[in-house]
């Protein structure tokens, strides 16, 4: 019988990876059949995954509720944004950008995610040494400060409407490219986050969320583990922030706003914290419904003069979900699979 | 340089602002307390009192001083039916807790983006006319509000040390186990700290809206301005609250006066870091 349980976590670990392999074949193969605005979505919606699974890195696996993840992708999106258009710096301190060589987008991504995560670090050397309410309130009210921020340096950062940074500046030249290079970005993403998981660090990560005292009486510097799961995870959403603004070409507050920390929110509780597969679905889903689905929904409610938008019915869905299913969807569908196999074993064993 | 006619405008200011941010957060407190929920819709609680008063002066005719009493009732029911339906369901699990309180908030910023629309509406003034202290203008209408504010932090306090149900709401937040072991049913007290903190908030949104006005944007700044408070404070203390409220109402207005409102959140930021940094556990919280 100890064996059967051994292949069963085999098949398992298994299943995530297909599962993944499979949603990757599928969106490689699927854009010669689907209208180009729906590729542009699609594109955006890999995007959305990195910012959704990485969240999942300090909140689902280290435990540590991360409420301001979008100040990270603001962070990211604005350096890249702002290495692009130096011209826009002119009259502050950083103006020698403007003269030196211009810098290839792929080197900019990489600035804007190491300028999250150095902020990232901060922060979190600052508020993770202490109880898990602090980082939650520190972490919730970053995005209003920021978003505070773009407006006050109006000049510079553009102010509600942000700016543009030029077609020149694009991700690739045209939707399809655009396309496949960020289900290419996301994949390398959600594969390192996966190793990172599969390694000691994360066994560490997950042993902080599951009991931290424990993880303190066997050794584990807790503050230095959570620091690290958070700087990541800030990286990836700077990175992912910066991809966002050269796949869209402009930079905006939006970025920044608490109504996309929910939607990532949204995503991870839809998928199942901790689980990592489970967020990209739970992404795909909620840009999807955000994007699309509720484009449709919402006028016709309106229509009928119920004062809703399509932002109240996903909140609704969130607290819904959290109230049902705290463990998400992909671990009801987990638990399915199990008891299927279980029922075959115990079928052929008779 | 700051004159004498600054200072005075900063404390008058100051200790009128200071009043309403310590009704709002003394609830925060008192339910952190209890539960070790961080109410995300606190914020929500604040602004919806001076929302339920307007709409109360508007469609059931009702004057100034009744639209306040029904405003802030009305916030407290609200607060009892989402906690019954959404936060008392997830209460043990903290993470969750805040995520649900947080999604309220949006919820009802955006029903009141639909139904009232973006802009701040005024509260129209339980009193009128303007009193001179020092060749400093002032409000009766501040005044009033200082004086509704302390009087309902005395009762409060009162409440809290001489009733039954206070002492339960002292007990729950010493130590919800032992509490419960004496025969005490956590979940009604928390109820209860709900419906107080909210009729709290409420009052100090329908204060804060005849001084200032009422915004949909305020439900997310007030609770910036609240997490300065109870850090600074202690987070868990409500005396530390109290006191700190007024700490930030001084802090506040000087900002405001000399640099612009817009710079209000950056410094609340930069204080609740400082205290981090140097003091976690804040002026009067206990060192864990």
């Amino acid at each position: 019988m100890k064996l059967n349980i051994y292949e069963l976590l085999k098949k398992q670990l298994k299943l995530e990876t297909y599962v993944f392999i499979a949603i990757l074949v599928i969106m490689a193969v699927i854009p010669p059949f689907i209208p180009s605005a729906l590729i542009y979505l699609l594109g955006l919606t890999f995007l959305f995954i990195i910012l959704a699974t990485s969240w999942d890195l300090t909140t689902g696996y280290t435990g540590q509720l991360n409420l301001g993840h979008t100040v990270f992708v603001g962070i990211g999106a604005y350096t890249a944004a702002l290495l692009q258009v130096p011209e826009r710096l002119a009259g502050t301190p950083l103006e020698f950008i403007a003269s030196m060589p211009k810098i290839p987008i792929w080197i900019d991504m990489l600035i804007g995610g190491i300028l999250a995560g150095i902020f990232g670090l901060v922060i979190g050397i600052i508020t993770l040494r202490l109880k898990g309410w602090y980082f939650a309130l520190v972490t919730a009210i970053l995005p209003l400060v920021f978003v505070e921020i773009t407006l006050v340096f109006r000049e510079v950062l553009g102010g509600e409407e942000g700016f543009s940074i030029g077609f020149e500046n694009a991700l690739a030249p045209t939707t399809i490219e655009k396309y496949y290079l960020s289900l290419i970005l996301m994949a390398i993403s959600v594969i390192i986050l996966q190793i990172i998981i599969n390694s000691k660090l994360g066994l560490r990560f997950m042993a902080i969320r599951d009991d931290i005292d424990l993880a303190e009486s066997i050794g584990i510097d807790t503050t230095i583990y959570k620091v690290i799961s958070f700087a990541i995870s800030s990286f990836f959403a700077g990175v992912a922030g910066a991809a966002i603004v050269h796949y869209r070409l402009i930079a905006c507050p939006d970025l920044f706003d608490i109504p996309l920390m929910l939607l990532i929110i949204l995503s991870v509780v839809i998928g199942g914290q901790g689980t990592l597969i489970g967020p990209v679905i739970g992404a795909i889903i909620v840009y999807l419904l955000k994007h699309w689905w509720l484009k449709a929904l919402v006028p016709m409610l309106t229509y009928l003069y119920i004062p809703i938008n399509d932002d109240i019915i996903l909140y609704m869905i969130l607290i819904i979900l959290a109230i049902l299913f705290p463990e998400g969807i992909w671990m009801k569908l987990k638990d399915l699979y199990k008891s299927v196999i279980v029922t075959k074993i115990v079928a052929k064993r008779t | 340089m700051a004159s004498i006619t600054d200072l005075i405008i900063i404390l008058l200011y100051g200790t009128t602002l200071g009043g309403i941010l310590a009704l709002m957060t003394c609830g925060f407190t008192l339910i952190f307390g209890v539960s070790r929920i961080l109410n995300f819709a606190h914020g929500a609680f604040f602004m919806l009192g001076a929302y339920f008063g307007l709409t109360a002066m508007s469609y059931l005719g009702l004057g100034t001083g009744p639209s306040v009493i029904v405003g802030m009732l009305a916030v407290g029911v609200l607060a009892l039916i989402l906690y019954y339906l959404t936060v008392s369901p997830v209460r043990h699990n903290e993470s969750m807790a805040i995520i649900v309180t947080l999604a309220l908030a949006l919820i009802i910023e955006n029903f009141i983006f639909l139904i009232f629309g973006e802009y701040g509406i005024t509260y129209p003034s339980l009193l009128t006319g303007t009193l001179d202290v020092f060749n400093v203008t002032i409000t009766y209408m501040r005044i009033i509000a200082l004086v509704i504010s302390l009087l309902s932090l005395i009762l409060l306090s009162v409440f809290i040390s001489k009733t039954r149900m206070g002492m339960e709401i002292v007990a729950a937040s010493q130590d919800p186990e032992a509490a419960e072991l004496i025969g005490i049913d956590t979940n009604k007290v928390l109820a209860l700290t709900m419906f107080i903190s909210a009729v709290l908030a409420g009052l100090g949104g329908v204060l804060y809206a005849q001084i200032y006005s009422a915004n949909p944007l305020f439900i997310l700044k007030t609770l910036i301005y609240a997490f300065a408070i109870v850090i600074l404070g202690g987070l868990g203390s409500v005396k530390g609250s109290i006191i700190s409220s007024f700490i930030i109402g001084y802090i506040l207005t000087a900002t405001i006066m000399f640099y612009g409102a817009r710079w209000s959140e950056f410094v609340s930021l930069l204080i609740i870091i400082a205290i981090l940094i140097v003091r976690p556990y804040g002026l009067f919280g206990v060192k864990e």
